[in-house]
């Protein structure tokens, strides 16, 4: 097992590699200076120089590239302009807060919508199914900033339940009550389309199971329905849920933006909307690579779990 | 191309899905001919008036501007960009795959790996960094969210291009010296393209989405111009005062976008072949049961006795008579053998003994299945799933697909003596590894812990037969448990179940379409053909003296040694469909003897009184059986 995530790991170099290729071809899109794109049109003369300099811009593209990745491997994300303090900094404290909200919502629309997609199959076409069905459906049409935004109206506002903003209350904060209290919206609202998906696939992938031949022997054998369902119709279908929970993950993961913004909960995705509104590259390019790397090491994880999962994998 | 506006037609949600969305799309076309306010005057002493306000249908926004002018031209707006975006990355993403797909090799493996990178980003991220590079702006978010869309198509249309690529008509404009230009164009493009609207279809409710996300975070349409996204963006400061400003652009959103998705789920259930006949559906824990009226208790001789048993499946109108009305009687220590063609119906007469076949579209609809005089057609589930494994166990063909293939043979058996016995794990496993030295599989400590998949197809078949044996029951159903093995194994394995039968007095109900197999193990043999039972009786007659000509040319069919093995399609036609079963005798088609006659009424299964043989002829081909018929 140990060999084998070393295998994924190293199989996952070229893949980062390949990340910080695109995330700089996109940012060598910009049109015009960078220098002045990165400084604003009030940067002085000195100021464009030295940030030229600081990037490598007089060198070839090539040459930038791996400057510039040489300094992220040293963990020199740049400076932040607009913030001025360290990109890595910033963006590390605020990964910290995106990652328990998406965590959050990740867990839950693996759980709800496993659980959904399961009793939506076992129950095939009865009233179950058919509520689920529609729930579904609404759950992945429904814009989340819109389902987050009503969910203030209705959960804040009017009934009073649960604070419409922030991480943490302003006066007297910061323990986890306080926490889960702040959390609770926001990780629904972001899970809902997720959960939907989920459930979905999960439904496809039971029913598909329950008619192979190994469900017709557990039968025979005698299974309850419940072990049928759940021991051995899941366990097989987890086969293919597996791989969309992964997929799941970088909708919750990078998705965050939305619901970041409508609860100004203090995430990687407000900062990077900021950090695009000010035109701060710097931030927006760290931040990017950054989210994108950690993503790409939540799916060896994936990996791994299918691997615990199936035997037929070979590790 | 009518069936399938048929099949969506009668998909009522995607009907309301499709009717919505032209409405929508009709509404959005003919906006600028309706005669509603300018969408960007602003009117300040107007501001936030409520819906149904006098001459603003649905109120106004932050600025005094008519709503409901500015949710049509919105509406216009975010369709026409979700709609570019997906044609956008539908065609490059087309483009891409099919010449990826096409050329393959190097080219192909260059491509996708861009595409993995690409895929490798959490999508809605990489929109953010092309917006952050391009700056804000809907044509820009229109970009990005083209842009990350690509992947996607490029992996799909690539997948059927290598599908296509290699067919024979591909070949054929080759070698009439067709350019690869025009190959893709004329042989690979039309037939891909059904693909692309599929998958267009359903990625183009979520483009919509994520234009309007965009617009949402300020990063899309710039003001004054407004999608429905930044419509919702603008709104959200007056949320909490004014919620109908958001209240109107998100409902917009949620209508577009499910009417899509209900219209893009129909288009694919119409599409996808499986779903026509309804194989997708699940099968119950048992067979469903519709009988008019149970047969009375019989002698009650054997340990297992099917009484007329008849099992159809219903598919849409049609009725498929798998089993006709089969009766047959099986004792303890005896082994009796049903032989027949596949589709004759042996294997779904095995299954409905306890209500195993698939249902729906199963259902018994008559007779009785007496085990030790109990009838357990209908029998309450729990009654059935007591005996399942316990008294009566199967032994399935196929065993790679029999067992499961995540769990190690070990915790199959044990699960299969803890559905039926309260046993300590530590007990029920080695019983289970005194199981599986019972069917003679070497090292069985160690191959406990195998999983299917590391065992050869006999070893598998021996861990199915240690699972039958399991709870020691007292009747076995073995269906074809051989076939997929080679003559070597085929024999070990035969005679394994011979010994346990001899040693534990199992009853064995074995299914087969070998001869031989029966020859060698069987004590009586039922003769299966279109779902009813041709001729019965002892195995040693019938083989010597066989009554039925099917038998008769089913025997013909087994290869002397020495000879070459022969298949039993060696009798000329086809068994008939059993939904059009035709009158009279089932065989008459494929029967030099038939007659009119033959083609007439029902025939019983009949024989003189003083043996224990039956046949379903009017002109059996042994003469004792043949006097009996028509005394």
């Amino acid at each position: 097992m140990t060999g084998y995530i070393l295998k994924r790991l190293l199989s996952a170099i070229p893949v980062l590699f390949g990340i910080t290729v695109i995330v700089f071809l996109i940012m060598a899109l910009i049109p015009g200076d960078p220098a002045t794109a990165i400084l604003g049109s009030y940067a002085t003369p000195e100021n464009v120089e030295k940030l030229n300099r600081d990037l490598g811009l007089d060198k070839p593209l090539v040459a930038q590239y791996f400057i510039w990745l040489g300094n992220m491997l040293q963990g020199d994300f740049g400076q932040s302009f607009a913030l001025n303090r360290p990109v890595i900094d910033e963006v590390l404290e605020r990964f910290n807060a995106t990652l328990i909200l998406a965590g959050t919502a990740f867990v839950l629309c693996s759980v709800f919508g496993i659980l959904a997609g399961v009793v939506s199959a076992a129950k095939q076409y009865g009233l179950a199914d058919k509520g689920i069905t529609f729930a579904v459906l609404l759950g992945i049409s429904i814009p989340s900033f819109f389902l987050g935004m009503m969910m203030i109206l209705i959960f804040g506002v009017n009934l009073r339940w649960l604070p419409v903003s922030g991480m943490y209350a302003i006066y007297g904060g910061g323990d986890l009550p306080d926490l889960i209290s702040h959390l609770i919206m926001p990780a629904l609202a972001l899970a809902v389309v997720a959960t939907g998906v989920v459930a979905r696939l999960s439904r496809s992938a039971m029913l598909e199971v329950l008619r192979q031949d190994f469900i017709r022997t557990a039968r025979a054998k005698g299974v309850s329905e419940r072990g049928v369902i759940w021991r051995h119709a899941l366990k097989a279908a987890m086969v293919s849920i597996i791989p969309v929970l992964g997929i799941q993950a970088g909708f919750v993961l990078s998705g965050a933006v939305y619901i970041e913004m409508v609860f100004q909960w203090p995430g990687v995705g407000r900062m990077l909307v900021d950090a695009i509104l000010k035109r701060d590259i710097l931030l927006v390019q760290g931040g990017v690579v950054f989210v994108a790397a950690c993503y790409v090491l939540f799916n060896i994880l994936v990996d791994v779990a299918q691997s615990l999962l199936d035997p037929r994998i070979k590790t | 191309m009518s069936a399938f506006f048929r099949l969506l037609a009668r998909n009522r949600l995607a009907l309301w899905g499709g009717i919505v969305l032209v409405l929508v799309v009709f509404l959005a076309l003919i906006t600028p001919l309706l005669p509603l306010a300018d969408p960007d005057v602003t009117d300040t002493a107007n501001r936030f008036l409520p819906p149904f306000s006098e001459g603003a249908f649905l109120g106004t926004d932050h600025l005094g501007r008519d709503l409901l002018s500015r949710l049509m031209w919105g509406t216009r707006l975010s369709l026409a960009v979700g709609f570019s975006a997906a044609v956008a990355a539908a065609t490059i993403g087309a483009a891409i795959g099919i010449v990826a797909g096409f050329y393959g090799g190097r080219t192909d493996n260059v491509i996708m790996r861009g595409v993995d990178m690409l895929m490798a980003f959490p999508y809605i991220l990489l929109a953010l960094a092309i917006v952050a590079a391009l700056g804000p702006g809907l044509m820009n978010a229109l970009i990005a969210v083209a842009a990350v869309n690509v992947p996607f198509f490029a992996r799909n249309i690539r997948g059927i291009t290598v599908g296509i690529a290699h067919k024979e008509f591909v070949d054929a404009a080759r070698l009439a010296g067709m350019g690869n230009g025009r190959i893709i164009l004329t042989e690979i493009l039309p037939n891909v393209v059904p693909v692309i609207v599929i998958a267009m279809s359903t990625t183009i409710g979520w483009m919509i989405l994520e234009t309007a996300g965009l617009s949402f975070l300020g990063l899309g349409s710039q003001p004054p111009q407004a999608d429905l996204g930044s419509m919702l963006g603008e709104a959200r400061s007056a949320l909490i005062t004014n919620p109908h400003t958001s209240v109107v652009p998100g409902v917009m959103i949620l209508v577009i976008v499910m009417s899509i998705n209900l219209l893009g789920d129909g288009v694919r259930d119409a599409l996808d072949p499986r779903l026509k006949s309804g194989a997708l559906s699940r099968p119950m824990p048992a067979t469903l049961v519709d009988r008019r009226s149970v047969p009375e208790a019989g002698k009650g001789d054997g340990i297992l006795a099917l009484q007329d048993l008849e099992t159809q499946f219903h598919v849409k109108d049609r009725v498929y008579k798998a089993v006709g009305g089969v009766s047959l009687t099986v004792h303890p220590g005896e082994c009796l053998g049903i032989i027949g063609e596949s589709g004759s119906g042996k294997s779904v007469t095995a299954l409905s003994v306890m209500s195993l076949v698939a249902s729906p579209p199963g259902v018994i609809t008559g007779g009785a299945v007496r085990y030790k005089g109990e009838d357990l057609i209908g029998a309450p589930y729990a009654k059935l799933r007591s005996l399942r494994g316990d008294r009566v166990a199967y032994i399935f063909q196929d065993p790679l697909a029999t067992l499961h293939p995540l769990y190690k043979v070990g915790d199959q058996l044990v699960e299969a003596i803890g559905c039926h016995h309260d046993v300590s794990s530590a007990e029920a496993r080695s019983r289970a590894i005194d199981l599986l030295k019972s069917v003679r599989i070497p090292n069985a400590e160690s191959r406990v812990d195998s999983y299917p998949h590391e065992m050869s197809g006999g070893m598998r078949q021996r861990v199915g037969i240690a699972m039958a044996l399991a709870n020691e029951p007292d009747v076995i159903i073995a269906d074809e448990p051989t076939t997929a093995l080679d003559v070597t194994v085929q024999a070990q394995i035969l005679a394994l179940l011979d010994d346990l039968r001899k040693a534990r007095g199992l009853a064995i109900v074995f299914i087969t379409h070998d001869f031989g197999v029966v020859a060698q193990l069987c004590d009586r043999v039922a003769v299966m053909y279109a779902g009813r039972i041709v001729e019965e009786g002892p195995t040693g007659a019938v083989l010597a003296t066989p009554a039925h000509p099917y038998t008769k040319r089913l025997i013909a069919c087994v290869p002397e040694l020495g000879e070459g093995r022969r298949e039993l399609a060696a009798i000329p036609g086809l068994p008939p469909v059993v939904d059009k079963l035709p009158e009279g005798c089932a065989f008459a088609e494929r029967c030099h003897k038939a007659r009119n006659d033959c083609r007439r009424g029902n025939i019983p299964l009949e024989g003189p009184a003083e043996e224990a043989r039956r046949v379903r002829c009017l002109y059996p081909e042994n003469e004792r059986m043949a006097e009996a018929v028509s005394s």
